[in-house]
């Protein structure tokens, strides 16, 4: 098996550095919330972290967006490319996923989820990004509008998290090569 | 309102419209791929071999943006209910993850 072929360089790109990157961003951006919250009251640091906390979230929109992009127009057709009569199912990942009863539900419920999920997540995450861009400091004294930054960006992570998990299994049983 | 209070004040209009946008965009694609699944709808194939998820999705940001655009133009200046936004966003959003959810599409008889 060829690891470093054009199909597999794009899925490492997608999997790996840029979902790596988005699930590492996540966790930096709800820390940077976090110590907007626990802080005393207006400071330096405070107006520091509410600027990183807006590059941060929008580092994350970015990546997230590539990820979803480079899964759907890159990655997404030769996984579902229809396999020949006769052919190696190996190099058709959703052919080879059907045609086991135990790992069809991989395609069924794994992919149908990885198909729709991300789009939401990047949505979510891209309305975060823009309203701590928006507001940078002002956000120090609005708990109630971090309280729902917060609550978006959780509910985009864990979407984010169960696909990327899906992910891991899908390429596990059938990569694309 | 004194203009001091006003100057000092933070509303919450463009916040409202960037989170009710994207409840907006969520709840579009779970209608749009639960429509599909009933083949109420199909939606097209704008690019070859990724079948219509390059329509449904397609539509759905469509849809978030011009959403977007609509609300924020309404509401950057004024100051919304924080429960009834906080009520509205996730509505939508819950509806259009449980839409997209395979097993829901089979309870319902898909």
């Amino acid at each position: 098996m060829n690891l470093f072929t054009e199909r597999s360089i794009w899925t490492m790109v997608h999997g790996i550095i840029l979902g790596g990157g988005v699930m590492a961003a996540f966790t930096v951006a709800l820390y940077c919330m976090w110590s907007v919250r626990a802080a005393d009251g207006p400071s330096p640091v405070v107006h520091r972290q509410c600027r990183f906390l807006g590059r941060t979230l929008l580092v994350l929109a970015v990546a997230l967006w590539l990820v979803v992009l480079i899964g759907t127009y890159v990655n997404f057709a030769p996984y579902r490319a229809a396999a020949p009569e006769g052919a190696d199912l190996s190099q058709y990942p959703k052919s080879f996923i059907q045609s086991n009863e135990s790992t069809d539900w991989l395609h069924s419920f794994g992919m149908e989820l990885k198909e729709h999920l991300p789009w939401m997540a990047a949505m979510l995450v891209t309305a975060v990004a823009f309203v701590a861009l928006r507001y940078n400091e002002r956000l120090i004294g609005e708990h109630r509008l971090r309280g729902l930054m917060a609550a978006v960006l959780l509910v985009s992570f864990s979407l984010s998290g169960v696909v990327a998990l899906l992910g891991i299994f899908i390429n596990k049983v059938a990569p694309l090569t | 309102m004194s203009q001091q209070e006003t100057s000092l004040s933070v509303t919450n209009g463009a916040a409202a419209a960037a989170f009710l946008a994207a409840a907006i965009g969520v709840f579009s694609l779970g209608l749009i791929t639960l429509a599909g699944e009933f083949g109420w709808f199909s939606a097209p194939e704008l690019v070859k071999g990724v079948g219509g998820l390059s329509g449904r999705s397609t539509m759905a940001v469509a849809i978030w943006l011009i959403a977007w655009a609509v609300l924020h133009r309404q509401w950057r200046d004024r100051q919304l209910s924080w429960r009834t936004l906080t009520i509205a966003s996730f509505g939508l959003i819950g509806l259009g993850v449980v839409f997209a959810l395979p097993p829901v599409w089979h309870l319902l008889g898909a």
